[in-house]
């Protein structure tokens, strides 16, 4: 089996059996990474750059450690420490990387778009990890693989995405995967963090109100406030923030039913989510981490084609 | 020098010759005569399939020059206007330094004259273009601007804009605004819609023209003055444009060719040179606009014709800068879109409602007349490519594309230039 596309660039470009074999290719590497002896030689003499011109630290570990579980080779580029601090465009520094003999590009980048931009220029195989505010997609496969490894399934599932939906990648990536996958979703937020357009865009059920949201849903994706991207005031306060639209426990309690709650970190504790929720016992915040790295094994490995 | 045309139709309302074939013979710049046939001898005799009309004009066009001189110069860009069939064309003042006094009017009316097209500088609104203080407006009109407009940044305070509007009924000016109201979509790359939803890149609703074009008119309404409204890319506006002329007021507007050929869903693949300011619309926005052309309520085409150098369009989306060049490609592009146009209207569009609105001699195809002409055929196909490019920049979507519609030539200034 092979994925229909040769980059990852945005869950947009995949269909419904690409984002099958992929989870069913992440379960089978969930248990390699069971086993005492976690790496497997799938991408020997594979060569992959991580290029970060974003900050990332979840990221960008769990690529690095998939790499190395495949038995790939793998440089690693981070904005400050490189040429495009002294003001590099971005082809010629990947260009420069690809005279180095590079297969495969892992991007983060703060410009929707810049991905695809590459993949019209170069050659490499590029993975999108993470672009402006635009797709997240690695985070959606694997927001998707624990909540299929909870849930059994996707279909029919009910999933509240909580929070800054405008600025988010993750949002963007979910609703792409959930809808393809069959699930059905609410966004909820602020009105000045939910694009206008969201619902003729997506088909998306949009919710101002959160404790509502949270009493239809069985999934609850909190994302974090994106203050980095936001150039202009779009609420008030982090405290009206917190008392409008952050899950507490109380508010959880109140709901009477129990809702599974998940979040891409890094998570803006006392913000959109409560200490005692993130750590609480219907939290898979720390499953979505491990499962990250299963999810990015099966991407690697399916884009670099070593199947035969 | 003596040129003869044979053959030709004459596409001119305001001429006895209107509609007929006719040869045509041209002396020394000026029309001597215009008979079914002339057996004279020319220095020049053209005996292409054409259509003649008098010399296009382009309202909104980016030189370049001074300052920028890697994106465009005004030879540069002189070359590209004739290429396209225009004998005058309008600059912005967006340049370093900006268009702002006699001297900066004057170099431009100085290099313009040794050139085949007529190029008239726009002057600044306000000093350096930062919306605070009117600019010397009296002063550059009388060294030859042809009009007032910040260009590429438009004046954001209402307050400011209406003296601006006062100012210029002292020497019954013009003013050209691009209307986008900064505060709102201020980070925005592309039209805010469905599109811009799917692509998750931040948009610029289309209110953020709206709002301007109502401001605007209000102005318009209040100060009794005359505005030309450029670059105007929404159904909404439209209708504002057409209830406000219906009203009496001295408002005009144009569109530009890319606007009726592109809509948002053509940036699915993140296309730079699609990047524009006034963003491209949505479909039915697009559609409205060529209804709008077809009706008349349109004055004028303007290429918006916005040079970028390679650097500024070979990178990320965000990153790239706003703007297509336009003038080589603007008669082919409307032409290729709306076949059922007229030729009157197409002339009307081109060249007679902007002699209008900015009271420039008119060029009547008559015996005895100056001669500013464009050569033409609808018939023949345009095929722009990097190596016929005339302008100094390649940022156009049209390169590769089969349009409908030639220029052939024109005749300006005692000299034929010829495709």
């Amino acid at each position: 089996m092979r994925l229909s596309t040769k980059h990852l660039l945005g869950i947009k470009h995949l269909n419904k059996e690409d984002i099958q074999l992929i989870l069913s290719t992440a379960s089978n590497f969930k248990d390699v990474l069971q086993r005492p002896v976690k790496k497997v030689p799938s991408l020997r003499d594979v060569t992959i750059v991580n290029l970060f011109y974003e900050n990332s630290t979840r990221t960008r570990m769990s690529f690095e450690l998939a790499e190395r579980r495949l038995s790939a080779d793998t440089l690693n580029f981070t904005l400050s420490s490189s040429s495009a601090a002294k003001g590099e465009t971005l082809l010629d520094t990947v260009n420069n990387i690809l005279s180095m003999k590079v297969d495969m590009v892992v991007m983060r980048h703060s410009a929707s778009g810049a991905p695809h931009f590459l993949a019209k220029h170069i050659p490499a195989a590029i993975v999108n990890a993470g672009d402006g505010i635009n797709e997240h997609p690695t985070q959606a496969l694997l927001d998707a693989f624990s909540m299929q490894e909870k849930f059994g399934h996707l279909e029919g599932l009910k999933v509240a995405i909580i929070g800054d939906i405008m600025h988010s990648r993750v949002a963007l990536s979910d609703i792409y995967l959930l809808k393809k996958m069959g699930a059905e979703i609410v966004v909820a937020g602020p009105p000045t963090l939910i694009p206008k357009y969201i619902t003729e865009a997506l088909n998306v059920r949009v919710e101002y109100n959160v404790k509502k949201a949270l009493q239809w849903c069985d999934v609850a994706n909190v994302l974090r406030i994106q203050l980095e991207r936001q150039n202009q005031p779009l609420f008030s306060s982090l405290r009206e923030y917190s008392l409008a639209y952050g899950i507490n426990r109380k508010l959880l309690e109140s709901l009477g039913k129990e809702i599974t709650i998940m979040h891409p970190g890094p998570i803006n504790r006392g913000v959109e989510l409560d200490s005692d929720v993130a750590d609480g016992p219907f939290s898979i915040i720390l499953n979505q981490v491990e499962n990250g790295v299963a999810v990015r094994m099966a991407v690697l490995y399916l884009l670099a084609n070593r199947d035969n | 020098m003596k040129i003869l045309l044979k053959k030709v139709l004459v596409a001119d309302t305001n001429s006895s010759f209107d509609n007929s074939i006719k040869d045509i013979l041209i002396d020394n710049g000026k029309i001597i005569s215009i008979k079914d046939n002339i057996t004279d001898n020319a220095d020049k005799i053209i005996e292409t399939e054409l259509t003649v009309s008098p010399g296009w004009i382009d309202s909104f066009s980016h030189f370049c020059d001074p300052g920028f001189e890697f994106k465009e110069t005004i030879e540069t860009g002189a070359a590209a206007a004739i290429a396209g069939g225009f004998t005058q064309v309008f600059v912005l003042p967006n340049t370093q330094p900006i268009v702002q006094s006699k001297s900066q009017v004057e170099y431009i009316v100085q290099k313009s004259k040794s050139l085949g097209v007529t190029i008239h500088p726009l002057g600044a609104v306000t000093k350096n273009i930062e919306g605070k203080d009117l600019a010397e407006m009296y002063d550059m009109h009388a060294s030859g601007a042809i009009a007032f407009s910040d260009g590429l940044l438009p004046v954001q305070i209402p307050g400011l804009f209406l003296k601006a509007l006062q100012y210029v009924k002292a020497f019954d000016g013009v003013l050209i605004q691009m209307p986008i109201d900064n505060s709102i979509g201020t980070h925005g790359l592309i039209n805010e819609g469905i599109i811009s939803t799917q692509l998750g890149l931040p948009g610029i609703p289309a209110i953020a023209e709206e709002i301007m074009i109502k401001r605007d008119i209000e102005l318009v309404r209040y100060t009794k003055s005359k505005l030309h409204l450029t670059g105007i890319s929404t159904e909404k506006s439209i209708e504002l444009i057409t209830a406000a002329k219906a009203e009496g007021l001295q408002i005009s507007c144009s569109v530009t060719p890319y606007h009726l050929f592109y809509c948002d869903e053509d940036l699915q693949d993140y296309d730079t040179n699609l990047k524009v300011n006034p963003p491209l619309r949505s479909k039915a926005d697009m559609l409205a606009l060529r209804k709008a052309v077809m009706s008349g309520t349109i004055d004028c085409i303007a290429s918006h014709h916005i040079p970028q150098n390679w650097d500024n369009k070979t990178c990320e989306f965000e990153y790239a800068k706003n703007g297509m060049i336009g003038l080589e490609t603007s008669f082919a592009v409307v032409n290729h879109i709306l076949p059922d146009l007229s030729t009157n209207q197409l002339i009307k569009l081109f060249s007679t409602n902007a002699r209008n609105v900015f009271q420039i001699k008119s060029a009547t195809i008559e015996e005895g007349a100056n001669a500013e002409l464009t050569l033409f055929n609808r018939n023949k196909n345009t095929l722009l490519s990097k190596e016929n490019i005339k302008s100094k920049s390649f940022n156009s979507a049209f390169i590769n594309k089969e349009l409908k519609g030639k220029v052939i030539g024109i005749i300006n200034k005692g000299q034929l230039f010829l495709n």
